[in-house]
């Protein structure tokens, strides 16, 4: 029994933390030196894992990047959890920014829209310890129960049943991840910065979990909307053949990205 | 026998086969973070995504890590059984080994990575020998 097909045993409550692989999404290593070996999962990073080499090459002005205005939840649940995706990517650019207030803003929004979807108990103590770890500013500690936060949230909504809601926390998380990583290497583009956005294995597993969605998510015109721009996406940050990703690819995933945390904050900001 | 009869008898039967083999992974789990834990001092962010599972002798599973050059990567990886034999290795899209250090602690190993280039890549865990039919494994990373 794989750790990422627990699914059932989630729901009895036995289960220990990990993403659940989606049916069908195995495949192969390439090569040769490795055959027939099953690929039966993506680990999804979290955006911290790419902001620390941002700030290796470049240190940008975090701050700067802070979000401004207070999400609140939407009455639509897929918005919300898309929009708890990229309140949590928020509190990584605030350990990046070292702000301690921010952070702790940040740590109680998470808990509010957590709340919205239903698995506030799963959180609460996350938030505390987010707060606390602000406090004492210590960031690795910060950083380490954001992603605890993520993953609480994740096995919560599995336990609800929810677990396609939990992939638009992923994908939340991401998008945020990607218009912050894009602005950075748009402002001082250099080809080692842009190389970050190689991730077409990521387009991919996200594109595939929105296409085994259930038909009424797959049909939310929000989730719809951003399957589409991920097939614009996927070309972009392909490096296939020799090609390297360009300040104008830079650009257009800025935008892309960009108006996609728009559509997902549309009517949920204060 | 009543619908409501066989679901609970099915529960029943859920329980007994996958209480034993959560057991031996979270074990494997428990190895494998203890492997992690003096890197935190080092500077490693342990990630909370873990994999895992359970193997026969002479399986292999890879699982899909996209990593970002410019990051270190540490891959922790433990299996619940204590003579059991495994392997754990890190490697690129066609098969080639990434790993800059490792080593290999009873039932636990750990791989290092300084990736190339961004992009994805495949920690590839096997069972090489066991005195169980099974063996629980986890594999957790952390990076800096």
């Amino acid at each position: 029994m794989d750790l990422k097909v627990c699914i059932g045993c989630a729901l009895i409550g036995l289960a220990v933390s990990g993403s659940v692989a989606a049916p069908g999404t195995a495949d192969r290593i390439q090569g040769e030196k490795l055959p027939a070996t099953v690929v039966d999962d993506v680990v999804v990073p979290v955006p911290g894992e790419v902001f620390l080499v941002l700030e290796k090459l470049s240190a940008p002005n975090w701050r700067a990047l802070l979000r401004t205005g207070e999400p609140r939840a939407a009455g639509d649940r897929a918005r919300t959890a898309l929009l708890l995706g990229t309140v949590i990517a928020d509190g990584f650019i605030a350990v990046q920014a070292q702000d301690r207030e921010e952070v702790k803003r940040i740590g109680k929004t998470v808990l509010a829209l957590s709340s919205a979807i239903g698995v506030r108990k799963s959180v609460v103590a996350r938030s505390n310890s987010i707060i606390e770890a602000a406090d004492a500013q210590a960031w690795p500690r910060v950083r380490s129960e954001l992603d605890k936060a993520l993953q609480d949230v994740q096995a919560a909504m599995t336990e609800l049943h929810d677990e396609q809601l939990a992939q638009l926390v992923s994908l939340g998380g991401w998008l945020r991840g990607t218009e912050v990583l894009t602005t950075v290497v748009g402002s001082a583009f250099s080809a080692d910065g842009a190389e970050l956005l190689h991730q077409p294995a990521l387009v991919d597993y996200f594109s595939g979990r929105i296409a085994g969605m259930d038909s009424r998510l797959k049909g939310n015109p929000l989730v719809s909307e951003i399957a589409g721009k991920l097939q614009e996406i996927r070309p972009l940050v392909a490096v296939e053949n020799g090609r390297r990703i360009s300040r104008e690819d830079v650009e257009r995933l800025r935008t892309i990205s960009s108006d996609l945390l728009r559509s997902i904050l549309a009517k949920s900001a204060a | 026998m009543s619908r409501m009869h066989s679901a609970l008898l099915g529960l029943v039967g859920l329980l007994m086969v996958a209480g034993p083999a959560l057991a031996s992974v979270d074990d494997a789990l428990s190895f494998a973070l203890e492997a992690a834990s003096p890197y935190l001092k080092e500077g490693f962010t342990v990630r909370e995504d873990q994999s895992g599972g359970d193997l026969a002798v002479g399986e292999r599973r890879a699982v899909r890590y996209q990593l970002f050059k410019g990051n270190e990567y540490w891959f922790w990886a433990a299996v619940d059984v204590t003579k059991a034999k495994f392997h754990l290795r890190v490697v690129d899209g066609e098969g080639n080994a990434l790993e800059a250090e490792r080593w290999e602690r009873g039932r636990m190993a750990g791989v290092r990575v300084v990736p190339p280039t961004t992009g994805s890549y495949f920690v590839v865990f096997e069972i090489l020998d066991s005195p169980e039919e099974r063996t629980g494994w986890a594999v957790v990373y952390g990076f800096r």
